[in-house]
Order: C-alpha cells, then structure tokens, then sequence
C-alpha cells in the first residue's frame, strides 16, 4: 500500500508526496500576473513536502476576468517560471491551472459580454452571457492550447485543466446550461475531449494533463449527476493523467469547499465510483475538506484516491507532509475548515491567509515566528485564550521561559467558547493544538488564577517581561428590559451550562451577522427551544457570505424552525414581549419573548492593561476582533520582545 | 452677453483665502478606486485634468490617507507613504495646465475600516463597531491622539510639496474627525469626550497643525456632515456650532458640507434618483448664517441652473458638482458657453459610479464610456466610412454619435417612431423618469454630430445593403421570453405589455423577478399606484438585491411598505394554472417552490408580471453576419443586459471603425 508521503510518478515525472495542493483564488497577484508573492507561497508548501501544486486557475481568453486579480494565462509566463523555480529544489511538480469561467465571470472588468454555451443567466451574477458560436469555440479551444504552450515552455511539469464547479467546460457538460442543438450540445462532452486533445498535443506525452471534473453538480434535475460523470470519466480518463474529483454547480458553488458545516472527506464515495470507472486508467486525485492526514492515508488505503488533495490543511501548515513524514503528525496545525482567510473570492481582494497561520500568503510579509532569541529571558502572559496561548507557544519555541496565566479553569477562551454547536466544534481543535504545543514547548501554565497590577509589577521586578491577553467583556445590554425578561451574554452561555436558561421563547440578539448569532440560534433550536434571531440586516447572517455559508446557514434556520427577524432594532422586551422595530419603516412589531441571547459585540477587557498602560497587549484586549487577530497580535508582541519583530508594526 | 451668459452667480470669481477660483462650480472630493498600490496613478491625473480642461472652478481630489491605521478600501491613496509625491505633481501639473486651483482632501477614516488590509487595530475614539465594517476598534491612547494629529499635518506639508493649492479635512462621510465629533461613536470620558467642545478638540488641533504646516499661502478646508441620519449623531445644530469653532480659529477658508454617514447612510450622500435634487441644501443654508466663511453646498446637482438658483437663493457660495462631471467632464465649460442643453446630464442611476465603488471597482459612469479610462488612448482612427446603425437604443445611439464624431457618415434607423428603445419603456415608471435623460442627451448629441436619424424605419437587409455601407452596427436590443412554467395563460405577462400599455392589470398582482434590479420593483410601484395588491417573488435572498449598490434599496423598501407592496424571496414558478371561480375569476394559479427546502406553495392572483431575462433580436445578426462589409453587433441583441454594456459597446465599437 502506497503512503500519503511516498513518492508518485505521473508520465515519468515524479512526485515526493501524494498530497496535492490545488488551485485557489489567492489575490496575490499583481495585476493579472502570477508574481513574486504567488511564488513564494507555493515555495513554503513545496518545502514542507507537498507533492503536486496546482497554481491559481488563469485565464486561458481575454474574454474571461471572473475576478479583478484571476491570473490572465498571456500574462502569467514569468510568474510561472519564479513559481517552478522556487519549487523544483523541493521536488514538488506545479502544474498551471487553466480555465475560463464562462457564463459564471463577471463583466465587470472585462465590460464585455460573458461567454456561454447557451443564453442561460448564472444564478449568482444573474448576467446574461453570449452564446458562443464557432469563431469563440475555436478561440477558447486555441487559448487553452497557447497557455499550456506558456506553462511547459516556463518550466511547468504540465497543466490542470478546470471542468469543476465554476468553468465554462462543465457549463457545456451541463444541461443546466448547455441548451445548445449543435454538435457541442448533443455531445456536451465534445468540447472538453477537444480541449483535452489540443492541450495534449501541444503538451506532449511527456507533461502532466490534468483535470479537475466536476462529478456532480448536485441538480439532478438537469444538472451532471453522479451517473452522467461515470461516463464523462470512462471518456476522459484515457486521454488525461491525472483526474481531480469534485462536486459543486451554479446552484451550489460554495459546496466545492465548504466550512465545518460539512463533513470532512465528503467526495469520498464519488472519487472511489469514479476511479473504479476509469478502470485504471489516469491518477485520481480525492479532494473536498481533507483536513486529516489519517483520513487522507484512508482514502490512499481503500482504494478511493491514489492522490489526496489537501488545499486547506497546506494553508494551515505548510509542512504538513513533512510533519507527517517525520512522526509528527499530532504537531500539524489543524485547518479548522472556518473559510474565515482563505475564501477570498471577494471584491475586496483579501489576500489568501489563515486564522491560525496568519503569515499563509503574507510569506513575504510576516515573519517567520521560527527560530531562536539570543537573549531570551522570563516572560509573564496573562490571559489563556488564543492571544495569550499563541504568544506564549512562540516565545516558549524561541527559547523564552514563559508562565501563562489564566484566570478561569480552562484554556482557549473566546475561541474555545465559540466552538459550540453544530459544525463549530472544529474551532475547539486550534485552541487544542496551542494548548497542546505550548505544554509540550515547556510553558508554565497556571489556571484559575487572577493576575493583579502588583503581579505585574513583581514581574517587571524579576525582570521578566509581560503581555497582556486578558481578552472581551460582553457590552452591557442597553434596550431596556423588564422582569420578565432574562438577558444573558451569547458568548457566557456557550462557555456555561444551557440548562441554566430560563424557559420560554428566545430572542438571539445578532447585529453582527457572523457565525456566533446564527450558530447560537441552531444550537438552542437543536435542544428544542423556540428561538428568533434578530438582525438589522435584510437576511441572516450576512457575514457568512465570506465564508459560503449564507445561504446554506439560512437553509438550516429554517429547518430549525428558527424564526428571522430581519431589517430589525431591537428596543427593548416587556411582559412576555420583544419590541421590534423596522430600520427603515420604523414600523413596530413585537415577538413572543422571556430570554434575549446578546450577541453583540464585545468590549475589551482592558482593566489590567488600564492600571498599568504601555504594557504589550495583544488580541481581543486591544479590540475583540476574530481569530486571526488575536493569533497575529499574540504572535507580533512575542517577536518583538526577542527584537524579531521589525519595527513600524503595531 | 458677459461670460457666463445666463448665469449671473455660476460664473463670478470668489476668492478662498489665499487662492482665486474663476467660478462657483467644485469637482468635490469622491472615491475613484484609481488608485494602484497606494500610490495615485495616471488616470487620477487624466481625470482631473478633463474636468478642469472642462472648465471646472476647483477641484479637489479624493482623499488620502493621513495615517498607516487607516486602509479600510484597497485602492486608498495612502498620503502617509513618501512615495505619493511624484503622483501627486503629476496630477497637480495636469491640472493646473488648464488654470484651475485643485486641492487635496487629507483624511483618517478611524473606526469605518476593518483590519482586512492594514493588520492593525483600527483607530477610534471608543470601541462601538462600524455599521458596515462590523470591527471593534481601538479606543485610541492620547499618545495615538497626538499621532494622528502629527500625521495629517506631515501628509498637508506632503500635499503641499506636491503642487496642491490647498487642503480640505475630511470631517465628515467617514473619518475619525467625524468620529470624534458624533456623539454616536464618541463614548469617552477624557478631555476628546463628553461636551461639544471636547468632541471638537481633534478637529481644532488638526486644523492649528495643519496651518502650522502648509503656512498662509495655501487655502485650508474643513468638510462638516451636517446631519448624520443616525441615531444619536450629530445634527444640524451641532455641526452649525463646530462651523462657528471652525470659523472662530481664523485659520480657515471654507467650510465644505455633506449630509449622511458613508458606512451607514450612504443612500443620502450619493442620493440616487429618488431622492430630490437640492435636497441637503439646508445645510450650508444654516452654516452660511452662522459663518463668514466660504460655504460649499452638495447634493445632486445636475444642472447649471439648479446650482445658479442656489447661489442666488443664498443658499451657498460654491456647489458640489461631482456626478454631473462624472457624466460630462465639459459641464462648466458648456454652461458658460450657453449650451447648457448639450450638457450630458448625470441620471443619478448611481450604476457605475457609487455602484462600483462599493465592489472595490474603478470608477466609471453608465452614459460617458470615457470616464474612469481617459488615461488610455483611443484607437487611431481609420478611414471615414459609411456606417449603418440598426436600432435607436442607447447602445445603438452611443455608437452613431461617437462613429458621427470620429467623421464617419452615420446612418441610424430605427423601427418605432421614437428614439431611446428600452429606456423609453422603463423611464415611464414616474420615480425613473430621470433615466431618460440617457436617451435625450444621446440624441442631442446625435444630431448635433450629424447623424442621419431615420425613425419609423425598419432595416430590412436590403435597406441596408442599399446604405452601401462600409460597416454595420446592429444594436437591435431585445425581446421579452415567455417562461416555461407560464403556458399559454393570457394573465402571465411580461412588464413590457405593462409599461407599454398593452395589458392593464387589476386586482391581485404577483410580480415575478428574476433580474433583481429596477424593472420588477419599479412596475411593481407603478402597478400599487393604479390600485392593484401587488406581492414581489423572487429566486434570490432579497427583493431587489442590486438596489443595494445604486443606494436604491431603502427608498424602495420605504415606498413599497407604504405602498403594502408584499416581498417574498427564495421563491421559484413552477406553473400557472387557470383560476375559474372563487376571488379571482379568469386569474392565475401561480405554483411556486421555496427552492432552500422544496416546499411548494399557490398564489391565487389576478394577474402575474414577470420581470424575465430577454431573448436577443439578433434576426439581422443571422441574415448580414456573412456580408462584404463589417457587421458588429452590440448591446442586447448580443446578451440582453443593462444599459450601460450598451453604451460601452457601441463606443468600443465605434472607436474601432
């Protein structure tokens, strides 16, 4: 049986791991280029023993710019040859990944009509496409030859070709989309067999073609199902390599690579139908929420993958494989699957990074918190939650003697408390991870103890130096309430006992729209309780449109039975009742009320830091913000007490 | 008749200090996203530049930032960086070429940012979050007080190394300064808290340092939001009284005005068409009464005249006139001249302008395909041809008037007697009667180019081979597509046979809308006016979900609830069955499935209007796309779509001739 870190050899190329990292929107592109920031982020998973890398998925036409920064192939060669050269030391493959979004772009940049199989409107862009006639068919059929001419001629070991959950290639194997009467609508296949073919041919036999095939666009109505797929791949399989099994359509995009709302490893059975269609023929690759390197191995071991991809879970630790290659495994930095920094699919154009590895894309940027202090001495770290413990794992691994204090009975804090509900609990598995680390890196750790300005002052006296992390407070409740009504802080009642709430209807107070509100709101419905969530918002949860969870989150209060309030202030609660009022209207209304859920923002618990200003403070203390900040900061004040840090950063 | 023609008040010099400017028409301070790695670039300058090549008074450019706390949109100017300089001489030369003073806005936008690109806490006077960043910030320190300061006063004394005439603080929108002042996001206790003049304090320290760093010879503007429309903010009364501190420094020139809160009641600052011109004008009204200063007045100004009265009226003593240059670069150089009619009037549609700020796209505006790329090149002419265009829209307008202005000999033929195509169709609906003004700039600009415009005329492919043209642009736009699930029932129509008169519904109405933009929330207010129960369903989350970025999205919601126009999302038309009896006899069945659960559910109405994604007219594109000569097509008959991919491709097109 072949291990998850064994060597692969794919047309006479061979790979050092079987752990694939595939393409994904990075934003770290200049213009339309791959460039020095890609290839610096490849490099860090090349060395840390990833065994194929597929780059970002550029654009094979001009007629395509799905977003401000998507790669643009002609643009893409010099990039390309900076990421092939920053891998090859390492052994890793790259292959380019190749695509056009078709119908599913945007013509935002472009200000030209998108390109379709047929006039079928996308779901999300709700922008009527062109329909392609042959001179754009033999336009797209030549960009993806010339870009594969780009890649291998860069250096590139051979291309992925994109038929997954947004391509124009599945829009024509869909009958969703490709309404067509012509040769390309009876065969939906065609065009992608010639695409395949062209790449081939200019290519050789002597580079990598891959592709990765949406097996499933979960529309059985009209969409590719499972069935379909099986002939798709007993098709293709013998004209690629390699084939990367996915799932996802226009109506389900965000299930390509959902959060923790998922189950982890959930292509399993379709990659393992798949592969047995092809009957041998090509390497299929097992993608979709692989986190684990065991379960990885599994899927290796039963035959499901000879190739597992593990996107996230690289962007997490880029030294996965090797973490696993040396038998250390249990010091992986776990991928939590929050999609909170590495969706950035956004018109922001965030740059790819990771709540738990905030230096993920920033390579260039951030510095390495490795390595050793030449004057490490004593540190105090006051506050056991994200801050506090990331702070303290980075000075314990630069060789600082470190005490964390914590004034509860348990590590991890905010994060720790959030973790509660349905598909939350992989939070939890971070602030394991820190806790972990720091215990192994030696750190002192103190529970239910209280750290006053005087400890501060000793401290300062031993000459040990001192971070404050001493995290939020709720904020006060300010609508005003009677004495019917129970008002308890969201965040308390996740990290207490729920069977402390009073009895009655709820009212989830939510002007945040993340994941707390709603996920309280499930998780209260989940124990039978009547809930209402409450947001000024004009849909639930709007923050998780950054993590693909919006919809699918609304999906779920609805089938809770959850009640939404939306466009609505909360004014207060009297006699039973919660009094709502519209934000635009002003119309009142009132709900069926005797608990209020406060998940409002929260308040810095700033009183330490207060007694004693100038202290370094990192996290929620400063500002209670998320997960990545917390860690950044916790981090930062670490590096620049060893003076590792350079100056300028807050 | 003296220069200035009809305008007694538009076209007298006034002074702001130290600097003369030649007329009462500002290019205010606006978001652009031109920026590239924060640094100003070519196309900032070229953009000044046609506006004060357009005869413009002032000028005065987007912000820049004051501070590395502060980076809440990517393409911010980041003032603190030394590396601004030669972008900034670059754009103050371009603009001073043409004789117009231009100032630069200075700004900390504190707590309305997040952390996304910074990786900084970002600052504000107390820890309340941003309605749209949703961030907690930093209670900033004293020490960071002072910071702050010293940052605006070292990026002024930058500005000012730049070439720039002047500086004007950003103390209103969305700043730290604002932040301070609003008793809304000010929560402090400490000597920046509390009472007016403490919440003031920042402002009157920025305002002494930045004097102290720019000297007496350049002018110094201050920008005050004189209602924030939030609750607990600041109001009229206050900002009148932070003008009279601002005036009583002595250090000051003018005081610009604005109204609303970017990151919480935007709709008000960029007022779309629903909101009525003029309508902040109580703003500097109250201010001036209280000031000696220079007071700037704002808000939709889209004609000369507008802003004439309001300087004769007293109502201020310089208008804002940014999205009326947005649209037409020359509007004070084609008032003055007395061709105020060939102005290309903004529609306040805020498509392309406020509607691609928000998505972190450059700006560009739905009428003037120039705007947003006057730094890039057109194509260099070719040889004058005969060009036939087919079809009288926008996009088949657009491309007759540039080919007619490149010296082409244009023909335009349009089948219905009037010109304008679907906008004529959608600006009937009264709240968007302003979009219009599309179809009738284009069409005095089309006669004014000379093209041959022969409505009532259908090009048939023999008319147009008898043109003997040496290219053709068919822009034959689109028509409604009957959906599948509405059979052949009569009472499932299209919201063109309601705007263009062929049915009349009554009763009982659901509107069918799966375009999420004006057509099926505009007919659906058009139908509640004539009296019918109207109920809006609709695939998507939201009714109307791109109204949100024209700033469109509360005054619908405020009107259809007054109007009781019913809202009901997630919803897909699965059938339309005959109704015989009961409520409504001869009405419509409508089946709809709640498709997150697949839950089905029946409206029984009267009537059902769809608002439906077009088939193209693309009969000609069949018939002449093999011809000796070019055809192109453009618009809708290519992919039905907005207007402004109309516009965009008949320009392009006709560039390319």
């Amino acid at each position: 049986m072949a291990s998850l870190v064994d060597t692969v050899t794919i047309v006479g190329r061979t790979a050092p791991s079987r752990v694939v990292f595939g393409p994904h929107e990075t934003n770290l592109g200049d213009g339309r280029a791959i460039g020095s920031r890609h290839a610096a982020y490849y490099r860090a998973r090349a060395i840390g023993g990833c065994g194929i890398i597929v780059t970002e998925t550029a654009s094979v036409h001009p007629s395509d710019w799905p977003y401000e920064r998507a790669p643009l192939a002609a643009d893409c060669g010099p990039g390309w040859a900076e990421v092939a050269a920053g891998c090859r030391p390492a052994g890793a493959l790259v292959l380019a990944g190749l695509g056009h979004a078709g119908g599913q772009g945007s013509s935002a940049y472009s200000q030209s009509a998108l390109w379709a199989p047929s006039r079928v409107a996308d779901a999300i862009n709700r922008e009527m496409p062109m329909e392609m006639e042959p001179e754009e068919i033999d336009q797209l059929v030549a960009g993806f030859t010339g870009a594969a001419r780009l890649a291998v001629e860069a250096g590139l070991d051979g291309v992925e070709i994109d038929i997954g959950p947004i391509s124009l290639l599945r829009q024509f194997h869909s009958g969703l989309t490709n309404l067509r009467t012509d040769a390309y609508g009876i065969d939906k296949l065609r065009l992608t067999l010639e695409v395949v073919a062209a790449v081939r041919h200019q290519v050789g036999p002597d580079h990598v073609v891959s592709v990765r095939l949406c097996c499933d666009e979960l529309a059985p109505w009209a969409g590719v199902t499972p069935d379909q797929a099986v002939d798709q791949v007993a098709a293709l399989a013998p004209q690629v390599d390699m084939v990367v099994v996915v799932r996802g359509g226009p109506f389900s995009v965000s299930a390509y690579r959902p959060d923790g709302h998922a189950p982890a490893t959930f292509n399993a059975d379709l990659c393992r139908r798949m592969r047995e269609a092809a009957g041998g023929r090509a390497a299929f690759v097992l993608q979709g929420s692989v986190i684990d390197p065991g379960a990885a191995q599994a899927a290796l071991d039963d035959g499901t993958a000879d190739l597992v991809e593990m996107t996230r879970a690289q962007i997490a630790d880029p030294r996965l494989v090797t973490r696993v290659r040396t038998g250390a495994a249990h010091r992986i930095r776990p991928c939590i699957l929050c999609n909170q920094a590495c969706r950035v699919r956004d018109n922001r154009n965030p740059l790819v990074s990771c709540v738990g590895e905030p230096r993920s894309g920033h390579e260039t940027i951030e510095p390495d918190p490795e390595g050793t202090d030449p004057s490490a001495g004593e540190a105090l770290v006051v506050g056991g939650g994200v801050a506090g413990l990331e702070c303290a794992r980075v000075l314990a691994g630069r060789g600082h003697r470190v005490r964390l204090v914590e004034r509860g009975s348990r590590l991890g804090g905010a994060a720790r408390a959030a973790s509660v509900g349905p598909g939350r609990e992989r939070m939890a598995e971070l602030t394991g991870w820190l806790e972990t680390e720091c215990r192994a890196l030696g750190v002192e750790i103190a529970l239910d103890t209280e750290v006053g300005p005087t400890d501060l002052d000793a401290a300062a006296d031993r000459g040990a130096v001192v971070v404050i992390a001493t995290g939020s407070r709720p904020l006060p409740f300010d609508p005003p309430v009677d004495r019917t009504i129970t008002v308890v802080d969201g965040l308390g009642l996740l990290a207490g006992d729920p069977g402390r709430l009073p009895d009655g209807p709820v009212v989830v107070h939510d002007p945040v729209g993340g994941p707390v509100g709603v996920g309280v709101a499930e998780w209260l419905a989940g124990q039978g309780r009547q809930v209402a969530i409450v947001t000024a918002d004009p849909i639930a949860g709007t923050q998780l449109a950054l993590t693909g969870d919006l919809a699918d989150a609304n999906t779920r209060l609805q089938r809770a039975g959850v009640t939404r309030e939306l466009r609505a202030i909360l004014r207060g609660a009297k006699g039973g009742r919660a009094l709502l009022d519209d934000v635009w209207t002003g119309e009142r209304r009132e709900i069926d009320c005797t608990v209020i859920v406060d998940c409002s923002h929260r308040l810095p618990e700033e009183s330490l830091y207060l007694s004693r200003p100038g202290t370094p403070r990192a996290g929620d203390c400063v500002a209670p913000r998320t997960l990545l900040e917390a860690v950044l900061e916790g981090r930062r004040r670490a590096l620049e007490i060893g003076g590792a840090m350079g100056g300028g950063i807050r | 008749m003296s220069a200035g023609g009809h305008y007694r008040h538009l076209f007298t010099p006034l002074q702001l200090g130290p600097v003369t400017v030649r007329n009462r028409i500002v290019f205010s301070a606006h978001l652009t996203n031109y920026a590239a790695h924060g640094l100003p670039t070519e196309q900032h300058a070229a953009y000044y530049a046609a506006r004060a090549a357009g005869g413009s008074g002032l000028i005065i450019t987007e912000e820049h930032s004051t501070h590395v706390t502060d980076w809440p949109y990517e393409k911010l100017i980041h003032g603190f960086n030394p590396a601004v300089l030669p972008g900034y001489r670059r754009i103050t030369d371009a603009v001073h070429a043409h004789d117009v003073p231009i100032f630069a806005q200075i700004n900390h936008n504190g707590g309305q940012a997040s952390s996304l690109y910074s990786r900084l806490p970002v600052w504000a006077p107390s820890p309340v979050p941003d309605p749209l960043f949703r961030e907690v910030p930093k209670a900033v320190e004293t020490h960071e007080i002072a910071e702050i300061v010293a940052g605006y006063a070292t990026v002024a004394e930058r500005c000012i190394a730049g070439g720039f005439d002047g500086i004007e603080l950003q103390c209103s929108h969305s700043s730290i300064v604002r932040g301070f002042l609003s008793p809304a996001t000010n929560r402090r206790t400490d000597g920046y808290g509390g009472p007016l003049e403490n919440r003031a304090r920042l402002l009157l320290e920025i305002v002494d340092a930045v004097r102290e760093a720019i000297g007496t010879d350049k002018a110094l503007g201050v920008r005050l939001c004189g209602d924030e429309l939030i609750e607990g903010g600041t109001g009229i009364d206050d900002a009148v009284a932070v003008a009279k501190m601002v005036d009583a420094s002595g250090r000051v020139d003018y005081i610009n005005s604005s109204i609303g809160v970017a990151t919480a009641t935007l709709y008000m600052i960029e007022a779309s068409m629903q909101v009525p011109p003029g309508y902040a004008m109580f703003i500097p009204s109250a201010i001036r009464e209280a000031v000696r200063l220079p007071v700037v007045g704002v808000g939709r100004f889209k004609d000369p005249l507008q802003a004439e009265r309001a300087l004769e009226e007293g109502q201020c003593d310089l208008v804002g006139v940014v999205r009326g240059q947005i649209a037409d670069p020359d509007f004070a150089a084609k008032a003055r001249s007395g061709h105020s009619t060939d102005i290309r009037t903004c529609l306040s549609c805020n498509q392309e302008c406020v509607g691609r700020m928000g998505l972190n796209r450059w700006l560009g505006c739905i009428e003037s395909p120039r705007t947003g790329r006057e730094a890039i090149p057109l194509p260099r002419r070719g040889r004058p041809l005969r060009v036939v265009v087919v079809g009288g829209g926008p996009g088949g307008l657009q491309a007759a008037v540039t080919a007619a202005e490149r010296g082409h000999r244009v023909v335009l033929f349009e089948r219905q007697d009037r010109l304008g195509g679907q906008v004529q169709v959608a600006a009937t609906v009264p709240s968007r009667a302003e979009f219009l003004d599309i179809a009738r700039n284009l069409i005095v600009n089309a006669r004014r180019a000379g093209v041959d415009l022969r409505t009532g005329t259908t090009a048939d492919p023999d008319a147009i081979r008898a043109e003997r043209p040496g290219a053709v642009i068919l822009a034959t736009g689109a028509r409604p597509s009957r959906p599948w699930w509405a059979g052949d029932h009569p009472r499932v129509v299209d919201i063109r046979d309601v705007l263009e008169g062929r049915v009349s519904p009554e009763g009982t109405v659901v509107v069918v809308d799966e375009l999420g933009f004006h057509p099926a929330t505009s007919t659906a207010e058009l139908l509640a006016d004539r009296g019918c129960q109207v109920e809006i369903v609709t695939n998507g989350m939201v009714v109307g979900q791109d109204l949100g970025i024209t700033l469109d999205l509360e005054t619908w919601n405020v009107k259809a609830h007054a109007k009781g126009i019913a809202q009901s999302v997630d919803l897909v038309p699965m059938g339309a069955d005959p109704l015989d009896g009961g409520a409504h006899p001869g009405g419509v069945g409508l089946s709809l499935q709640h498709h997150p659960t697949g839950t089905d559910q029946v409206r029984e109405c009267d009537w059902v209007v769809c608002a439906l994604q077009q088939r193209p007219e693309d009969g000609l594109w069949s018939e002449l796309r093999h011809s000796s000569f070019a055809v192109h097509r453009i618009g809708d008959c290519l992919a039905p779509r907005r207007a402004h991919a109309a516009v965009i491709e008949g320009h392009r097109v006709a560039v390319g001739l």
